[in-house]
This record gives C-alpha cells, structure tokens and sequence, in this order.
C-alpha cells in the first residue's frame, strides 16, 4: 500500500539547510498499522510532512507511493483526496472556521478531486454526531473555530474525530498520544481500532509503550538519523522501553 | 460670486463651481460651498487625505455607466427609498413612526470645516430635482429601512439627515451600488437621549468612479449607534465617519471591513470625540488588498480632559496583503488628555497563515480556497454586528469577489 525506496529529504534554508530523512526505505502492506519510534528530532515528523507535501520539505531522491500512485508529484490536497491524512504532532488554529463548516469543506473538496457526489448535510450532520459521540466530544465543540482556544488534549481529539470523518485510506498519526489523558488514550486508540481494516493502512508514531498496549501494531520500526535502524514486532517496542534507545542503537551501529 | 472663491480651480473644480451656479442656493448651501471652496477638492498635501488624493483622481466631471452591483435580497417589510442621481423616490406608505421631509436648503452643515467633501454635498442639495432628506424616527420602528443609491452619470450629490427622537429606534441599510463618476453623500445623524440606530452599509464602484461617503452622528445621553460597513471601493472610495459622545452613556460601534482589488482604492477614515463621561466606542475594521488595490485605515479617539473621564475605547485594525503589490496604509491614533480612561488600540497587516493554509491543504481543500475560506472569516469578524437580514449576503458578496482573486 504505503511504499518508501530511499527517500531522502533536506529541510531549512541557505546554510541552515541540512539531510534530516537520508535513505528511508519503508513498506506498509494494505490492512496493517506500523508503528514508528525514535529519538527527538530523528525526523519523524518530517517524514510525515514529506508524504503530505508540506513547503519547505521537497523530497530530493527516492520514490514515495500510495497503491502504485506517485505520492511525491501531487500537491498536498491531491495527496488528502488520494486517501492520505495526517494527524499532526501540533494541530493548528483555523481562526473563524467552525468545525462542522471545516470538515464539510474538506470532505467535499477530497471528493469534488475524486470526481464524487458531495456529502448531504443530513448524511454529514449524522456522522458528525455519530462520531462526536464516540470521541467525547461535545456538539458545542464543533460549532467553535477549528482548534482556537482548545487544550492540547482536545485538538488531539478532534484530529481523530476529522480522520474518522474522512475515512482515509492511509492514515500516518504523528504523536497523537502526547497530551492525552488515560481516558482520552482510550478513546482515540478505540477510534483507531475502529478504522482498522483490511484496504486502510496506518502509521503511528509514538514514543510511549502505552498507545501500543491499546493499538497492537503489526510491526515496529525505530526511525534514527534519518533511515530505520531496525524493525520487528511488537515486542521490539516493548524492548526500546526497557533498553532505550542507546541500547538499541549501539546494537546496530 | 462663491465661484470666484477657488483659487486655481482644476477642470473638474471649475464644472463643480459653474454645476453650484446653476442653482439658486440657499444661505446654509452658501456658506457649505464656501467652506468647499476653502480647500478645493482634498489632495495629498492636506494631511488628512495624503493617502486619498481626490484632487487628482477627478481630473473633471465625466459621467460613466453603472455596472451590474450585487443584489441584495431585501425583507419583505422593508421600506425602501431609491436615490438615482437626481432625486428621491419615497414609497408613499410610510411605517408610523417614519416622517420624511424633504428641505429646500436646509440647516447649516456645522462640520463643513472639517469635511470638505461632506461640505460640497451640503452645497448641491437642490442641484438636483429634490432637496434635502429629513427623516425624523419617532418611535421603535421594526421595519428595516434601506436607502439605495445608484446613477447620477457625471456626478451625484445628497443630504440626509436622521432626527432619532428620545428612545427611539431604527434600522438602516445602505446601498451604494455606484454609477456617478464622481459622487458624495452625505448622512448626519443626531440620537437623542435613549436613542439607537443600527446602520449597516454597503459600497461598491467602478473603477472609474470616485465616491465619498460622509456621516457626522452625535450622540445624546445612553444613545447607542452601530455601524457596519462593506466596502469594495473604487477608482477611489472615502468612508469617512465622525462621531461625538455628547451625553453621558453613549455607545458606539464602528466597525468596517474593507476588500480591495486591483485597480480599487478604499478609505475607511473615522474620528470619534469623547465629549462625555462614560461613553463606549468599540471600533474593529478588517481588510484584504490584492495586488495593485489600495487600503487606507485612519482612525482618531479625542478623549477631552474632564469631560472624557471614564472613557472606555478600543479600536482595531487588521489587515491581510493577499498578494505582493498590495498596499495598506494605516494610522491609528489616540488623543487622550483624561486620566481615568481605558483606551486601547492595535494595527496590524500581514498575510495568511501559511501552517494553516497547509492545514487546510492537507484536509483536502485546494490552496485558492483555502485563502478565500481563511480570508472570509478573517472579513466576517468585522461584519458580526451587520443587520441580520443583509449579513449572509454581505459574507456572501466578500466570498464571491475573494474567489475572483487569483491568490498567490
Ligand atoms: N523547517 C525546518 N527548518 C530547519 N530545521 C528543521 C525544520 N524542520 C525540522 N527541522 C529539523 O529536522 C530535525 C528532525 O525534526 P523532526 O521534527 O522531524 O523530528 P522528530 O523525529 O519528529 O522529533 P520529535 O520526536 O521531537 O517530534 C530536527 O533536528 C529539526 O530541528
Ligand atoms: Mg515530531
């Protein structure tokens, strides 16, 4: 589904520019979830900005495609119709735009780009509710502007109430664990688990044991300097917890 | 002779003075146009019109046709008073409550010093067929009432003045839609004690049009007045406000918005006195220029000794560059000579987010549309306290024109 051949990607400007991903290679077969882990700053979440197409974070070599499809030619809203969605590290504020008229607008686009019918705004406002109720989040919530003025754990919330509303066929969440409350890790990974199926593909980056007791992924790769170091099952996860990082990467290096 | 009185007239100064002439003018007309012919029309050497120079861009009185202007859906109960250039049409119902006179010269424009081009109006009432518009509110009227201007051809000039008797009430939308190459309206409103109006406005031209619109409001003790305009602009467009707090308790809204394409130049110029305790004034004005359009905000508080304590006034201005060759020009300035005030003011210009635009982008919504939707709410703010019935269509027109903007 998700296939990476030696990616590579500089990131920043004049002679602040530095190779943050250096060969990354990575696949993600159809109805899996992969997990990523690795020290901060090892450019995870620039992998995510790669695949989504964020300014600034232009692939230089290697090949990055969903199904077959060049990720790496299409602009970031072609790759969102494509099926990919990122639930960012840090969610950003859309002052003015409520929720509700956000993810309408979004979900639209996506499908006006795949050339389908929009969504009926009793079909969408359903959803929503349907939705809404299975994350905790309350119906005054989706009325405010996209992300103003919520807590960090909130936004993290509704990343997954937008993901779960557009159903993408690859999904890549970038530390939505961080910020949570018990609680609130529960019902995301719930929401999570809900979307696993057999023609969706995740990506879930992490740094805690934790969301991977709720999501069982079925493999885990540890991403360092720019290239996985090392990938296994779940129980490497569970071994980086116990030996850290240095542990692990004095073993490949 | 008043002609005589402009000294080095231009081309267009001179067909204003021989346009005056033509009519039999009344002493208050006299004495406006002798205030007009004072300064001319306002140029960029005047500090108050540096960025506006109206001088140069009415090089002479030409007339232009009037181009297709967005139509707003009025409510059924609305009353409705076209102005065409020349003269009024006034429905013949009138809603108990509204008293219309129509004055031959009318009473003397006390601000004609201050606001030439408000003067020059004051001077041409009675050029046209009608004369001056009084329009006396006498009771809680709940029928909105819409004052729609268009035409005129080489130039339109109008009075109206607001009598807003002691707890009273009225709603009022204006539509200027254009369609004069050169024009100036003017409204005055007086709000006694208890009083409040809630006007919201809408402007828009050719880019061959040059427009003022001039309003003086003063406002009685706990009068309250609220105002929201659109402007699109034009060859050049001047909204110019001035507003005195003359009774304890008063309250003002003034807020703007103002969108800008190329070619198209809008003033939003506003100066508000303080003149008694305790008065309100909450300003917002919001705008977005694209490239080769022009954004003017100036803005004044004049919080007097004494009779300005206990002030409360904010005003605010922000504005969105939405292309390389936009231009905003902005002063905002605070004259506060009280002490127990609270006065606060901010300005700022920029361009869109670029983390949320990818945001936006990444949620599947095409780049230009994430500009227009960013932009739109960012304009929305500054149109909240529109009245509701021409709200929506007022968003509706600042989406239509931002999705006609090519976006960078
Ligand atoms: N726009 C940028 N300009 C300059 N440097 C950048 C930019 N974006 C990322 N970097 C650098 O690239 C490196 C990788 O950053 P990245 O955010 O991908 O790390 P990460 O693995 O997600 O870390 P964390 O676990 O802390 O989230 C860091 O050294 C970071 O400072
Ligand atoms: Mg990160």
């Amino acid at each position: 589904m998700l296939k990476l051949d030696n990616l590579t990607a500089d990131v920043g400007e004049g002679d602040g520019r530095k190779t943050i991903l250096n060969g990354l290679s990575l696949e993600v077969p159809a109805g899996e979830v992969h997990a990523i882990m690795g020290p901060n700053g090892a450019g995870k979440s620039t992998l995510s900005y790669v695949l989504t197409g964020r300014e600034g974070y232009e692939a230089t070599s290697g090949t990055a495609t969903l199904n077959g499809e060049d990720l790496l030619e299409m602009e970031p809203d072609e790759r969102a119709a494509a099926g990919i969605f990122l639930s960012f590290q840090y969610p950003v504020e859309i002052p003015g735009v409520p929720v509700m008229t956000f993810v309408r607008a979004a979900i639209n686009a996506q499908r006006k780009t795949r050339g389908e019918e929009e969504i009926s705004a009793p079909d969408f406002i359903k959803k929503a509710r349907e939705i809404g109720q299975k994350l905790n989040i309350d119906a005054e919530m989706l009325k405010r502007p996209v992300n103003v003025g919520f807590s960090g754990g909130e936004k993290k919330r509704l990343e997954i109430f937008q993901m779960m509303m557009m159903e993408p066929r690859f999904a890549i969440l970038d530390e939505t664990d961080s910020g949570l409350d018990i609680d609130a890790l529960k019902t995301v990974a719930d929401g999570v688990n809900a979307l696993r199926s057999e023609d969706r593909g995740m990506l879930v980056i992490t740094h805690y044991q934790r969301l991977l007791d709720h999501i069982q992924p079925d493999r885990v790769h540890v991403l360092a300097k720019g290239r996985i170091v090392k990938s296994g099952g779940p129980e490497l996860a569970l071994q980086l917890e116990k030996e850290g990082y240095d542990g692990i990467l004095g073993e490949v290096a | 002779m008043t002609t005589t009185a402009l000294k080095n007239p231009s081309e267009a100064e001179r067909q204003l003075a021989e346009l005056f002439s033509r009519h039999t003018p009344e002493a208050a007309q006299k004495a406006a146009f002798e205030a007009f012919a004072r300064t001319g029309l306002p140029h960029r050497r005047m500090e108050q019109w540096k960025w506006t120079d109206v001088r140069q861009a009415v090089s002479e009185l030409a007339p232009v046709k009037a181009e297709a202007d967005t139509s707003i859906e009025l409510p059924s109960n609305a009353v409705k008073l076209s102005f065409d250039g020349s003269g009024w049409t006034i429905p013949d119902e009138l809603p108990a409550g509204i008293n219309i006179f129509l004055k031959s010269g009318g009473h003397d424009f006390a601000q004609a010093d201050a606001l030439p081009v408000g003067a020059l109006a004051a001077s041409m009432t009675g050029y046209s067929s009608k004369d001056m518009l009084m329009i006396e509110v006498s009771a809680k009227v709940d029928r909105p009432l819409v004052l729609a201007y268009q035409g005129g051809g080489d130039a339109a000039f109008s009075r109206v003045v607001f009598v807003v008797r002691e707890n009273c009430h009225v709603d009022i939308f204006e539509h200027y839609s254009g369609g004069a190459g050169f024009s100036s309206f003017l409204t005055e409103f007086g709000l006694a004690e208890g009083a409040s109006v809630k006007r919201t406005l809408l402007q828009e031209a050719s880019q061959q049009e040059v427009t003022a619109i001039t309003t003086t409001a003063h406002l009685d003790t706990k009068a309250v007045f609220t105002q929201s305009a659109l402007s699109f602009g034009g060859k050049l467009c001047r909204i110019e406000t001035h507003l005195e707090h003359k009774g304890e308790g008063a309250e003002a809204t003034l807020n703007g918005a103002y969108l800008a394409a190329s070619g198209y130049h809008t003033d939003f110029t506003t100066h508000v006195t303080h003149g008694a305790e305790s008065c309100v004034t909450s300003q917002l004005t919001k705008g977005a220029v694209a490239d080769g359009g022009r954004g003017v905000f100036q803005g004044k508080f004049l919080v007097p000794r004494t009779v300005g304590q206990f002030t409360d006034a904010e005003m605010q201005h922000q504005a969105l560059l939405l292309e390389n060759g936009a231009e905003i020009f902005a002063k905002p300035e605070l004259e506060i000579y009280a002490d127990d005030v609270e006065c606060e003011h901010g300005n700022t210009s920029g361009q869109l987010d670029e983390d949320a635009l990818f945001y936006m982008q990444q949620r599947g919504i095409p780049k230009p549309e994430a500009r227009a939707l960013l932009t739109e709410a960012f304009i929305a703010e500054a149109l909240e306290e529109a009245h509701d019935d021409v709200r929506a269509q007022l968003v509706d027109a600042t989406r239509r024109f931002l999705r006609n903007q090519r976006g960078g």
